[in-house]
C-alpha cells in the first residue's frame, strides 16, 4: 500500500513540475494565439518590425560598408553587392572599386566588370572585364578628364568614347585622375541602408515565427516540439492521477 | 540505447542546422572562347545596337518583358553574326552564345548556366536542335524545340534568345553584308 502511494506521490511531483515548467509556455501560446487571431483587425500584418536587432536576426543586416562616389551632381554607392544611384538601387555588382561620370554615361567599376548606366539609373550595358584584362580591376578614373581609364594587375587601359574598345596605355601616360570614395551626405546613407535592408517582416510574421518557434530556426521547432510533447503528457497524466486519486476516494 | 538515441538527435540537429548547399557558375565557354570559334581568323571589333524605339518593343515582344540591358555589342565578319546574350531561366541568367549566318542559326551554345536544376539545356544534344533554325513571319522559330522535363524555363529561355539573336542579325549592319 505504502509502495503504491509512494508511486502516487512521485507521479504527482513529475507532474506538478512539468506542469510549472510549461505554464509559461502555455501562457505564452495562449496570448500569442489570441493576438494572431486578431492580427487582421489589429493591423500587425501592416505594421513592420524596424528594430536592429530583430532586422539582424531575420539576416537583414546593415551593408558592411557604402562606398559613394560623387558622379556630376549624383553620388553612386556601393553597398554589399547592390550598386546605388542616389537613393535608388539600380543592380548588382560585386566588389564596388569606383565610379566616374563620363558625358551621359555613370560607369560603375566592380573587381570583374564594368556597368554603364543613364542619368536615370537604366542599365545601358554590362561590360564582363575578363574578356579585356586578364586581373581584376583594381581603380577607375578619367584619364585627361574624358577617357574613362581603369587600372588592373598595375596596367593602365584606356577606353574609346563608346567604352567598346580597350587599349592599353604606354607606361609614359600620365596618371588619370582615379575615382576616390567619399562621405555620401548622412540622409543618403541612411536612405541606402534603410532600402539595403528592405522592408522588415510584418509583426503578425514576427508573432506567428514566435508562436512556431521557426524565429530560432529548425532548432526551435524542434523544442516547440518538445513542449507541445510534454504537455501532451501532463494531460495523459492529469487524467490518470485524477482517476486514481477518485478511485482511491471511493468509500469501501 | 540511450546513447543511440543521443547521436541520432545529435546528427539530427546538425542535419537541420546545415546551411543550403550552394551552387558556383558552371563556365562552358568564356566570351574569347566563343569568339574564336565564331570567327576563325582573329575575330573583329565589336559593334554597337542599341534597343531603342521599334526595335526595343520587338524584342521585348520576343522574350516577354524588356532586355535586362539598353545596348548591346555584336561582332560581324562576312556576314556571320555572333551574340552573347543573357536570359533569366528560372531565378539566374544564363549566358548563351549565338552564331547568326545567313538568317539561320549557325550554332547556339549555353557559355554559363547558373540555375541549381535545368543544366541538361547546356549538353550539344539540346543545343544542336537550334541549327539552321530561321525565324518565321510571326517571330517564332520555324523548328521544333523538344523540352526537357525539369529544365521548362531554361528551355523557353534559350528558345526565346535564339529568336532574339534572328531578329537583331536582321536589324544590325551584318545581314547586309551576306
Amino acid at each position: 500500500m505504502n509502495r503504491k502511494k509512494r508511486k502516487v506521490s512521485k507521479a504527482r511531483r513529475l507532474h506538478r513540475s512539468l506542469g510549472a515548467g510549461a505554464a509559461i509556455f502555455v501562457l505564452f501560446m495562449v496570448l500569442s494565439g489570441l493576438i494572431i487571431n486578431h492580427s487582421n483587425g489589429l493591423g500587425l500584418d501592416q505594421r513592420h518590425i524596424s528594430q536592429s536587432f530583430l532586422l539582424d536576426w531575420y539576416g537583414l543586416a546593415k551593408p558592411e560598408n557604402i562606398h559613394s562616389f560623387a558622379v556630376g551632381d549624383d553620388w553612386l554607392s556601393f553597398a554589399g553587392s547592390q550598386l546605388y544611384l542616389n537613393e535608388k538601387s539600380v543592380a548588382t555588382i560585386s566588389g564596388g572599386v569606383g565610379a566616374v561620370s563620363s558625358g551621359a554615361l555613370l560607369i560603375a567599376a566592380g573587381s570583374d566588370e564594368l556597368l554603364l548606366l543613364d542619368h536615370d539609373g537604366n542599365l545601358i550595358e554590362r561590360i564582363p572585364w575578363g574578356p579585356i584584362g586578364a586581373a581584376t580591376i583594381e581603380s577607375i578614373g578619367l584619364h585627361e578628364e574624358t577617357v574613362v581609364s581603369v587600372k588592373s594587375a598595375g596596367q593602365l587601359w584606356l577606353a574609346d568614347t563608346q567604352l567598346l574598345n580597350w587599349r592599353q596605355a604606354y607606361d609614359a601616360s600620365p596618371d588619370p585622375l582615379w575615382a576616390v570614395s567619399e562621405s555620401a551626405p548622412g540622409g543618403l546613407q541612411q536612405a541606402i541602408t534603410a532600402s539595403y535592408r528592405g522592408e522588415g517582416p510584418s509583426l503578425e510574421r514576427l508573432l506567428l515565427d514566435l508562436h512556431s518557434g521557426r524565429i530560432f530556426g529548425s532548432i526551435g521547432v524542434l523544442v516547440y516540439d518538445l513542449l507541445a510533447l510534454a504537455l501532451g503528457f501532463l494531460s495523459i497524466s492529469g487524467l490518470v492521477l485524477w482517476f486514481r486519486g477518485r478511485r482511491n476516494g471511493k468509500p469501501k | 540505447m540511450l546513447k543511440a538515441w543521443k547521436k541520432t538527435f545529435v546528427v539530427l540537429v546538425l542535419t537541420l542546422s546545415l546551411p543550403a548547399q550552394v551552387f558556383a557558375d558552371t563556365v562552358y565557354e568564356t566570351e574569347l572562347e566563343f569568339l574564336s570559334r565564331a570567327f576563325v581568323d582573329s575575330p573583329p571589333e565589336p559593334n554597337l545596337l542599341w534597343l531603342s524605339g521599334d526595335r526595343k518593343s520587338a524584342v521585348r515582344q520576343l522574350l516577354g518583358h524588356d532586355y535586362s540591358a539598353l545596348r548591346l555589342r555584336y561582332w560581324c565578319q562576312a556576314g556571320r553574326s555572333a551574340w552573347v546574350l543573357d536570359k533569366i531561366g528560372k531565378e539566374l541568367p544564363i549566358t548563351v552564345g549565338i552564331i547568326v549566318e545567313n538568317n539561320y542559326i549557325k550554332n547556339l551554345r549555353v557559355m554559363t548556366y547558373r540555375e541549381n536544376r535545368g543544366g541538361e539545356v547546356a549538353t550539344p544534344a539540346f543545343t544542336d536542335q537550334f541549327i539552321h533554325a530561321e525565324l518565321e513571319g510571326n517571330n517564332k522559330l520555324n523548328v521544333r524545340i523538344d523540352g526537357i522535363s525539369g529544365a521548362t524555363l531554361s528551355v523557353q529561355s534559350l528558345t526565346r534568345l535564339a529568336s532574339m539573336a534572328l531578329f537583331l542579325h536582321t536589324e544590325s549592319n551584318c545581314s547586309n553584308e551576306s
